[in-house]
């Protein structure tokens, strides 16, 4: 009797020693990183900044976002140091709560940090636990203490908001254990997104004009450019479709070309699916890569009077897309072998994965043959539907 | 004889597989990589193919005297003293694999999920859970492998289908890029892991039927070294060769990269189980071997008493790592070479080839 009631009482002890509440971290206790920034200050320091979660703001408000004075959804907040962790520490004499950092989405670099080098401040983000290598990386022109202070009508805050937008592949995303990839490799130059903070529409309302004004809110606007981790300059969005295109990547958005009989006026494509094979060739001397891009799209939008809706004129229009979207990739190969010379598509790998003795020679001066490399873009077009209208309403017949 | 219990072929396999994979997954695609490569796979089939022909020396050997374990048949073969003496050298290579053993459980943990838990609390906790098992014996100790190991390896398999939305087959490209030279050095740890495989030499005794131990020892292999392969090939077409190589334990950043609908993620916490669990099975069978060994190297009629000492022992040598960098050079440059020499190859070789000239044991194994 007496061993089974020590056998109970050790059992309800061990209870209250296996239940691992040692260094439990209460919600209440921690605060949540949702974005943060690294800016480099002008005397060479790094600027960390967060952008925490409210949570109160996050109980039972709908979908109504930080609209409004009452109850901000996140809280933005600075410390300067001379590694990231020392910065990090800093924040943490002025944030009464743990820092949380499982929920960081976004990694935004400082366009002055990012010309000094990348790898200061990802390598905090690899090799802490906390922050997750899913993360998106971006890199604002200006200081990514400005972009984190905005917030956003539609998404909670405005980290948040960048997140969608990175997540949707509206633009070129990256996240950073890919960026991680590109730093790593020799075949290909990193490139990150390209973000800013922009004014952008308003939030209408009777008597509200004067309330809500436009502000600043967070947006995508291409890519930036990296040689090694620095950067060397920026893609701007037409330049960005290019990149995508030649990298093979989210073929999502669409392609405006002239109507056939009325070049004036515009038909626009929308693209479905795309894929892109990159094929090198190489006789020891001359290097060339044939790209062969592969797509799918749909007619959405018509501005001219012509009957669009006949196999001629959709012939007609493959043509046209295909030679807009080759116009779009030689803006950017011209950014990329001209003025940046930097092959940032990735042609360095795909040459490797076919001449694997030459690419030993080459990788370590592979840049300088990426300049010189002759390449050819050939683009197969697919145009399926045409949308609920086969032609436009007129009155006069065409 | 000091064990009494008997386990049946399918227990047998699947200690095997404990007593290798689940503490070599997380670390080995790293290695491999660095020396490999994209090749890497191609290594860990390479460490397969070498790690089939060890067990098939440690079993045909032991088959010789299949009443006995190692520490018995080495001095049937080699006389009183000489044989003691291999015994000596055995004791000491489970004792400190096992404490290296613990020391890898115990970095892993610290690392991933409980940064301000001092290490010798994670060796107490392990190894008293251990102790408890081995205790109990080799039964036991084969049911818990029985009943957990399907189930972590089925976690594990499922995690990996799920981050095939990040695989690039890519990255694996292109084959044999890398030196036959280069290949083969990335192939020798993991052979060396597989080749932990002359610890079945202390079971084969035990099995219902021991003229299974070739097909047992050959399956196990096969299982292990093929989760190897799967292991580097996910591995290498999430990160690709430059930055699989960077990880210390690549197979949980693979692991948290899976990222389903912005839903299905943060899955962690699964390799910390599959490494909890698996680290028990493994760190036991080490254990148990060095008990079980000990009491026949002093002819001691129960082998109860040595648990506890042996635990304590091999709480002090895991504490004598000093941090993980030296834990990570230790696992990956001096012990592989050593065990695979020494113990794994060289070892059962010599044993064999003198058993043979000295006509010991039966010859229809």
């Amino acid at each position: 009797m007496l061993k089974k009631i020590a056998f109970f009482l050790l059992l309800a002890l061990l209870t209250g020693i296996l239940s691992g509440c040692w260094s439990r971290k209460e919600i209440s206790e921690i605060a949540i990183v949702l974005g943060t920034g690294v800016d480099l200050t002008e005397d060479g320091r790094i600027r960390l900044t967060v952008q925490i979660a409210r949570p109160t703001a996050f109980v039972g408000g709908g979908e109504a976002g930080a609209v409004g004075t009452e109850a901000p959804a996140s809280w933005v907040v600075s410390a300067e140091g001379r590694t990231v962790e020392e910065a990090e520490r800093y924040l943490a004499m002025k944030v009464p709560r743990e820092l949380y950092w499982g929920h960081n989405v976004i990694l935004v670099i400082g366009e002055e940090m990012a010309k000094k080098g990348t790898r200061m401040v990802t390598n905090f983000f690899q090799r802490e636990r906390q922050p997750r290598e899913n993360a998106w990386l971006m890199v604002t022109k200006g200081e990514a203490k400005d972009f984190l202070e905005t917030y956003s009508d539609l998404a909670k805050t405005s980290a948040q908001a960048a997140g969608f937008l990175t997540r949707m592949k509206t633009c070129y995303a990256v996240q950073l254990r890919e960026f991680a990839e590109m730093l790593a490799s020799k075949g290909v130059q990193p490139t990150a997104t390209r973000v800013e903070a922009k004014k952008a529409g308003i939030t209408p309302g009777p008597g509200q004009e004067k309330v809500f004004t436009a502000h600043k809110q967070v947006e995508l606007t291409g890519a930036a450019v990296f040689k090694e981790d620095k950067l060397i300059g920026w893609l701007d969005a037409y330049q960005t479709r290019g990149l995508l295109w030649l990298k093979g990547e989210a073929m999502k958005g669409a392609v405006i070309v002239p109507s056939p009989a009325e070049p004036d006026k515009n038909v626009s494509i929308r693209i479905l699916r795309g894929s892109t094979k990159v094929v090198p060739e190489y006789d020891g001397e001359n290097l060339r890569f044939n790209v062969i891009i592969k797509v799918e799209g749909n007619m959405v939008d018509q501005q001219s009077r012509e009957d669009l809706a006949r196999p001629e004129k959709i012939k007609a229009l493959k043509e046209a897309v295909a030679e807009a979207i080759r116009q779009r990739t030689a803006v950017a190969l011209e950014k990329a072998q001209g003025e940046y010379g930097v092959d940032i598509f990735g042609f360095g790998e795909a040459f490797h994965r076919k001449y694997k003795k030459a690419w030993r020679e080459l990788k370590d001066r592979w840049d300088e043959e990426f300049t010189r490399a002759e390449v050819n873009v050939t683009v197969d077009v697919r145009i399926r539907e045409i949308g609920l209208l086969t032609r436009r309403a007129s009155t006069e017949e065409k | 004889m000091l064990e009494k219990g008997k386990i049946d072929s399918n227990q047998a396999v699947m200690l095997m597989v404990s007593l290798v994979l689940p503490t070599a997954i997380l670390f080995v695609p790293a290695i491999i990589v660095k020396h490999a490569r994209q090749d890497a796979w191609l290594a860990a089939i390479v460490a397969l193919l070498g790690g089939l022909l060890i067990a098939r020396l440690v079993v045909s050997l032991s088959l010789r005297f299949p009443e006995k374990t190692l520490f018995e048949y080495a001095q049937t073969i080699l006389g009183k003293v000489p044989g003691k003496l291999v015994g000596l050298l055995y004791i000491w290579w489970f004792l400190y694999t096992g404490a290296l053993i613990m020391d890898e459980f115990a970095s892993f943990l610290c690392t991933a999920i409980m940064p301000e838990t001092p290490p010798v609390v994670l060796f107490l906790v392990g190894i008293a859970v251990a102790a408890y098992a081995v205790r109990n014996g080799l039964e036991v100790l084969s049911r818990y492998n029985q009943l957990l190991l399907p189930i972590l390896l089925g976690l594990l398999v499922i995690t990996f289908l799920l981050v095939t939305k990040d695989m690039k087959a890519e990255r694996l490209l292109p084959v044999f890029d890398q030196s036959a030279p280069a290949i083969l050095k990335g192939a020798a740890v993991p052979l060396s892991w597989l080749g932990e495989i002359v610890l079945f030499a202390m079971i084969i005794p035990f099995l219902q039927k021991p003229r299974e131990a070739h097909r047992v020892a050959a399956l196990a292999t096969l299982f292990t070294g093929l989760f190897f392969a799967i292991c580097t090939v996910v591995t290498l077409s999430v990160f690709g060769p430059n930055l699989a190589a960077h990880w210390v334990f690549p197979v949980y950043n693979t692991v948290r990269v899976v990222s389903i609908a912005n839903f299905l993620e943060r899955l962690d916490i699964i390799i910390v189980a599959v490494w909890v669990f698996g680290g028990f099975a493994k760190m036991g069978v080490f254990y148990y071997a060095a008990v079980l060994g000990s009491a026949q190297w002093l002819g001691l009629k129960d082998y109860r008493p040595l648990v506890a000492p042996v635990g304590l022992l091999l709480i002090g040598l895991a504490l004598l790592c000093d941090n993980i960098v030296d834990l990570l050079d230790f696992a990956a440059r001096a012990w592989p070479p050593y065990a695979l020499i020494v113990f794994e190859v060289g070892m059962p070789l010599f044993l064999m080839i003198v058993a043979l000239v000295r006509g010991k044991g039966e010859s229809n194994a």
